[in-house]
C-alpha cells in the first residue's frame, strides 16, 4: 500500500515536472508537483509510524517496490522502510511548501499584471521536480547502483539549476565550479564506503559486521563522504557559497532536505547496516558535529547577507545532528543499547526540524528578496510591518532555530543534551570528556544562536527601514505567503508534541528487540505521549510548558492593559534620531567579535581624509575571512595548481618524447619481469 | 493525594519565587547600604517601586510594533514558568512543567530573546549596546551553567532538579571535589545572571555602562514593573539554585524548607559584600572570569570520570 501510494505520488510530480516545463502548464504543473509531493509526505510518514507498529526495524526493504520476480536477485531494487519514510516525510512537506511558493516566487508580473514565466522560470519549475524524484531515488534505493547514481545526480541537478538561474554568470561559475570539486573530491569517500559495503554483503541487509578493519575504512570513508555533502567542518566550503546563490524554493531544498539525506547515508550505513563501531570513531564523529556546530553558529553570526547567514547556520545545525549521531555511536560502542537508541532519535528529531525550520526561512529570505530587492542584512528592516504573514512566520522560525521553547528547535535541543549527558555516566574516560566537551559545544552553539537569530529578526523584520526598498515592501502573494504559515504552523505543532515523533524514531534502532519498541528504551510517556519524559531528567511536558507560557503571557498582557503615553520618539541623549543612529549587524555582533578575536582574526580598514587638521571622512571596511578557507583550501588549491604545472610538462605535445616514454615503459616493464618482480 | 512535604514545598515555590522574590535585590540593597556606612531603604523598597510602577502609565515608542509591546509579559511569563520549574526540595508537587534543569535554560533563553527583539523595534542604540553585551555574556553564562550542573547532575543520575538536590543532601555528597568545583562555576554564573559587579551594575544609570538595565530604558509603567519583577525573580532562581543544589544542605523536606529563607538572606548578604569589595571589570574580561568558571567545573567532572575524586 505504501509503495503503491509511493509510486502513484512519483508519477505525478514526475507529470507534473514535464507541465511545468511547458507554457500553458507553468501553473498547473507546479500545482501537481506539489500535490505529489504531499503524497510523498504521506508515504514517508505512513512508513514511519506503520514501521514502528509492527515493531520492525530495518530490513533490506520493507516494501519491495520493484524489482521483478525476485526482488533479492535483480540489481536494482528499492524499498521504504521507517528511516526512509522519515527522510521522505521531511522531503515532501518541504518540496510541497517549496513548489508552491516557486508559483509566486518564479514569475514576476508582466505590465498587464498578468504572470509570465520566462524560460528560465520554467527550467527551473521543471528541475525543482526532478530534483525531488533523485532524493527520493536515494533514499529508495537499496542497492549501489541506484544509490551512487542518485547520490551523483543529487548533487548535479541543483548545479545545472544554479547555472540555468543565474544565467551563468562568472561568479556562479566558480562556485558551482568549487561545489563540483568538493563533492567530488569527497565523493571518492563515499563511493569506496557503499562498494565496500556491497561488496562486504553489509548493503545486501546481512547485519552480521565484517570484519573490524574493514568495519572501520567504510566507516570513515563514509564520514568523509557523506559528512561533506552534509557540510560537516572542515569539509563544508561548498556550502555557504552554494546555497546562497540557487533559487529561493531550490535553497530550501538544499539546505533543508539535501543537507539531511546525506545525514540519511550515515545514519544508513553507520548506525543501521554497520554493527557497533570502536568508541573513538564515536568520539571522532562527536568532534566533528561539535566543531562544525560552534563554528557555524560563530560564521554565521558575523555574516551581513541573508541567505549566507542562513547557510553557515545549516553548518551548525548539521553539527547538532551529529552530536546525537556520535552519541549514539558511543553509547552504542559501550553497549548502552537503550539510551544509544534515544540518540538516534535525537539526531534524527533535530534533522526533521531542522528541514522544516531552515526550509521556512530560506522561504521567507525568497520573499524578501522578492519584496525589497535586497538580501543584505543591514538594507533591510521593519518588514513585520511591512509584511505581517511573511513577517510572523520568519520570526517563528528564527525563534524555533535559536532552541527556544516552546518550538521544536528546543525539544529536539534538549533530546541532544540529554543523550550527550548520558556520556560522562558511562565512566570511560574517552567517552566521558569527549560528552562534556561536546556539552559545552552545544551549550555554546545554543547561546550563539540566540544571538545569530535576534540580529536576523531585529534587522529584518524590526526596527525602521533601512533602505529605499525596504520602506518600498509589499505583502507577497498567498502563494508565497501560504507555504511559510503551513512550515511555521509544523514548528509550533513538532514543539508542543514532540513526543508523538520521538517514540517511532527511537523505535527505529535495528538492535531494539522486535516489537520492544520505545518502552524498552525507556522513554517511557505520559498518557497522551505528546511531551518527552526522559529516564533521570526531569521531564519536559511540553504541552504543559507551553499552555502554562501562553497562558501567562496572555494574562500579563492582559493585565497591562492598553493605556499608554502619548508615542514619543526613542532615547538617544536628546538627539533626533535619524537614520545615521541606526544600530548595523556589525556592531550588534561586536562584542562577540571582539571576544572572540584571538580566534577569528578579523581585519579591518580604516582610510581617514584629513585635511588641514580637520578630518573631513573616515571610512570603514571590515570583515571577517573564513579561517578554513584561508588556512586550508587555498594554500591547498595553490600547491595543486602548482602541481599541475609540473605534471603539465610531461604532456610536451611532441610525437618524439611520446615514443621516449612508450619505449622507457616497456622497458621497465621488460626489466621487472626479468627480476621477477612481475611474475 | 498529596502529601503534606510536597505540597508545603510547591507552596514555598510559588509564595517565594512569585511573591517574595522583590525582597531578595532589596536585601542585597539593603546589606549594601550598611556595608557602605548609609542607612539604606529597607528591603521591602522594590515592592514600593513596583506599586508605584503600575500606578504609571506605559509609554509608547515611535515606530514600534507589538514585539516591544509584548516583550516584557513574555519575559515576565518566561521568569514565571521558570519559576514553576525550580524545586526549593527534594520531594515537591509539579506544577505541569516538569523538574529539568536545562527546560531553566531554554526559558531563560527565551527572556533574553524577547528582551533583544524588543532592543531592536526600538532601534535605540543604548538598548542594543546592553542587549548584545547581555547576549555575549549568556553565551558563557549558558556553557558555564551547563557544566556546573554537570557534576551534580551526573551524581543524581540525570537533570532533574528533585533527584539533584536529594542526591547532593547531606555531608557524605560533599567529600569529592566536584560539587566544590561547580559551586565555584555556579557563584560566577550567579553573579552574572542577577547582573550584580563585578559583571554588571545595577545602580548605573549611564546609559554608555548599562548591560541588564540598557534594553529597559524604553520602558515605563507596568512594561517595566514586569521587567523589574522578572529580574527579582531571576535573583530568586539563581540563589535557590545556589542554596539547594550547590550548597550542603539536609536531607529532611521540612529541614531544607525552614534552612532556605536563612541561607537566602546569607547569600544575598555574599552578593553585597561582593558588589562592595569588588570594582566593575571591563566587559572584555567578562568571559575570560566566566570561562574559568567553566574550565573549574569541567576539570572537576573529569577528574571524577578518571577516578581520582
Amino acid at each position: 500500500m505504501i509503495g503503491t501510494l509511493l509510486i502513484a505520488a512519483v508519477v505525478v510530480v514526475a507529470v507534473g515536472a514535464v507541465a511545468s516545463a511547458t507554457r500553458r502548464g507553468f501553473g498547473t504543473g507546479l500545482w501537481t508537483q506539489a500535490a505529489g509531493s504531499a503524497g510523498i509526505a504521506g508515504a514517508g510518514l505512513w512508513a514511519l509510524l506503520a514501521g514502528e507498529r509492527a515493531g520492525q526495524g530495518f530490513g533490506p526493504g520493507l516494501v519491495a517496490v520493484a524489482g521483478g520476480p525476485d526482488p533479492a536477485g535483480s540489481p536494482l531494487r528499492f524499498g521504504v522502510d521507517g528511516l526512509s519514510g522519515l527522510f521522505l516525510f521531511a522531503l515532501g512537506l518541504v518540496a510541497a511548501a517549496a513548489l508552491v511558493f516557486s508559483r509566486g516566487y518564479l514569475t514576476a508580473p508582466g505590465p498587464d499584471g498578468r504572470d509570465r514565466p520566462d524560460g528560465r522560470a520554467r527550467a527551473v519549475a521543471a528541475l525543482t521536480g526532478v530534483f525531488v524524484l533523485v532524493l527520493v531515488l536515494v533514499l529508495c534505493a537499496r542497492d549501489p547502483v541506484g544509490f551512487l547514481t542518485g547520490w551523483e545526480a543529487m548533487s548535479l541537478v541543483p548545479a545545472v539549476v544554479i547555472l540555468v538561474q543565474r544565467r551563468a554568470d562568472a561568479r556562479s561559475r566558480r562556485t558551482v565550479f568549487t561545489y563540483l570539486a568538493i563533492t567530488h573530491l569527497a565523493g571518492v569517500g563515499t563511493w569506496t564506503a557503499v562498494l565496500l559495503a556491497a561488496r562486504t554483503g553489509v548493503l545486501g541487509g546481512s547485519m552480521a559486521p565484517p570484519g573490524r578493519g574493514v568495519q572501520v575504512v567504510i566507516a570513515v570513508t563514509a564520514l568523509f563522504g557523506m559528512g561533506a555533502k552534509a557540510g560537516a567542518m572542515p569539509l563544508h566550503v561548498w556550502l555557504p557559497r552554494a546555497h546562497p546563490i540557487a533559487p529561493a524554493p531550490v535553497s530550501a531544498l538544499m539546505s533543508g532536505v539535501m543537507v539531511k539525506v546525506a545525514v540519511y547515508g550515515m545514519v544508513r550505513l553507520l548506525v543501521v547496516l554497520l554493527g557497533p563501531l570502536p568508541t573513538w570513531f564515536g568520539v571522532l564523529v562527536l568532534a566533528v558535529g561539535g566543531f562544525s556546530a560552534v563554528g557555524g553558529v560563530t560564521y554565521a553570526l558575523l555574516q551581513h547577507e541573508l541567505k549566507r547567514l542562513l547557510a553557515l547556520s545549516s553548518i551548525e545545525n548539521v553539527g547538532i545532528v551529529l552530536l546525537g549521531l556520535g552519541a549514539c555511536l558511543v553509547l552504542r560502542a559501550q553497549g548502552a543499547d537503550a539510551w544509544a537508541a534515544v540518540a538516534l532519535g535525537a539526531c534524527l528529531l533535530h534533522t526533521l526540524n531542522h528541514a522544516v525550520f531552515k526550509a521556512l526561512l530560506f522561504l521567507g529570505a525568497g520573499a524578501v528578496e522578492r519584496a525589497t530587492g535586497t538580501l543584505r542584512l543591514d538594507h533591510l528592516g521593519g518588514l513585520l510591518r511591512r509584511m505581517p504573514r511573511t513577517g510572523v512566520a520568519v520570526a517563528v522560525a528564527a525563534a524555533a532555530i535559536a532552541g527556544l521553547p516552546p518550538l521544536n528547535g528546543f525539544a529536539s535541543e534538549w533530546v541532544t543534551f540529554q543523550v550527550l549527558l548520558r556520556l560522562p555516566a558511562r565512566h570511560d574516560l574517552l567517552g566521558g570528556v569527549a560528552g562534556l566537551l561536546a556539552l559545552a559545544a552545544l551549550a555554546a552553539t545554543a547561546g550563539l544562536a540566540v544571538t545569530c537569530f535576534v540580529k536576523v529578526v531585529g534587522l529584518v523584520l524590526l526596527g525602521p527601514a533601512r533602505s529605499a526598498g525596504a520602506a518600498a515592501a509589499r505583502e507577497v502573494p498567498a502563494s508565497m505567503t501560504g507555504p511559510t504559515a503551513l512550515l511555521a504552523a509544523t514548528c509550533v505543532v513538532l514543539g508542543v508534541v514532540p513526543g508523538l515523533l520521538l517514540r517511532p524514531l527511537v523505535a527505529l534502532a535495528p538492535w531494539l528487540p522486535d516489537g520492544a519498541g520505545a518502552g524498552s528504551a525507556g522513554v517511557t510517556a505520559a498518557p497522551l505521549g505528546a511531551a518527552l519524559h526522559l529516564p533521570g531528567s526531569g521531564g519536559l511536558p511540553t504541552p504543559g510548558l507551553a499552555a502554562v507560557l501562553v497562558a501567562l503571557t496572555a494574562v500579563l498582557a492582559l493585565a497591562r492593559g492598553r493605556r499608554s503615553a502619548a508615542p514619543a520618539p526613542s532615547w538617544a541623549c536628546g538627539q533626533v534620531v535619524g537614520p545615521e543612529l541606526n544600530w548595523t549587524g556589525a556592531g550588534f555582533t561586536k562584542p562577540l567579535r571582539l571576544v572572540l578575536e584571538s580566534v577569528l582574526r578579523p581585519r579591518r580598514h580604516i582610510s581617514v581624509r584629513e585635511e588641514a587638521g580637520i578630518v573631513h571622512e573616515v571610512t570603514y571596511r571590515g570583515h571577517v575571512p573564513q579561517l578554513i578557507d584561508e588556512r586550508v583550501y587555498r594554500p591547498a588549491a595553490r600547491r595543486s595548481a602548482v602541481a599541475a604545472a609540473y605534471a603539465r610538462r610531461l604532456q610536451s605535445g611532441s610525437l618524439g618524447t611520446y615514443v621516449g616514454y612508450l619505449i622507457g615503459l616497456v622497458v621497465l616493464l621488460l626489466v621487472l619481469a626479468r627480476t621477477g618482480v612481475l611474475a | 493525594m498529596i502529601g503534606a512535604e510536597p505540597a508545603a514545598a510547591a507552596a514555598v515555590q510559588v509564595v517565594g519565587g512569585l511573591l517574595l522574590a522583590p525582597l531578595l535585590p532589596g536585601l542585597v540593597q539593603l546589606f549594601k547600604a550598611r556595608l557602605q556606612g548609609r542607612r539604606g531603604a529597607g528591603p521591602g523598597q522594590p515592592f514600593r517601586d513596583l506599586r508605584r510602577l503600575w500606578g504609571k502609565s506605559a509609554v509608547t515608542v515611535e515606530g514600534t510594533t507589538a514585539v516591544y509591546r509584548l516583550a516584557p509579559a513574555v519575559v515576565a511569563a518566561a521568569v514565571a514558568t521558570a519559576v514553576l520549574v525550580v524545586p526549593v526540595a527534594s520531594r515537591t508537587a509539579g506544577w505541569g512543567v516538569g523538574h529539568d534543569a536545562l527546560a531553566l535554560g531554554g526559558l531563560l533563553a527565551l527572556a533574553r530573546f524577547a528582551v533583544a527583539a524588543a532592543s531592536w523595534d526600538t532601534g535605540n542604540g543604548f538598548a542594543l549596546m546592553g542587549a548584545s553585551r547581555d547576549l555575549m555574556i549568556a553565551v558563557f553564562v549558558e556553557l558555564t551553567l551547563v557544566l556546573a550542573l554537570a557534576g551534580p547532575a551526573l551524581a543524581a543520575g540525570g537533570t532533574d532538579l528533585t533527584a539533584i538536590i536529594a542526591a547532593g543532601a547531606g555531608a557524605t555528597a560533599w567529600t569529592t571535589p566536584v560539587r566544590a568545583l561547580g559551586a565555584v562555576a555556579f557563584a560566577l554564573v550567579a553573579i552574572a545572571e542577577t547582573g550584580r559587579q563585578p559583571v554588571d551594575n545595577p545602580d548605573t544609570h549611564l546609559e554608555l555602562t548599562m548591560i541588564h538595565e540598557g534594553p529597559l530604558l524604553e520602558y515605563a509603567g507596568r512594561d517595566l514593573a514586569y521587567l523589574q519583577w522578572a529580574a527579582a525573580a531571576r535573583h530568586w532562581l539563581v540563589l535557590v539554585l545556589a542554596a539547594q543544589v550547590f550548597l550542603p544542605h539536609p536531607a529532611a523536606v521540612w529541614a531544607q524548607l525552614a534552612l532556605l529563607p536563612v541561607v537566602l538572606a546569607a547569600l544575598c548578604g555574599a552578593l553585597a559584600l561582593t558588589e562592595t569589595l569588588a570594582a566593575k571589570m571591563r566587559i572584555l574580561r567578562v568571559p575570560r572570569f566566566l570561562a574559568a568558571g567553566a574550565v573549574a567545573a569541567g576539570l572537576g567532572v573529569t577528574a571524577s570520570l578518571a577516578g581520582l575524586a
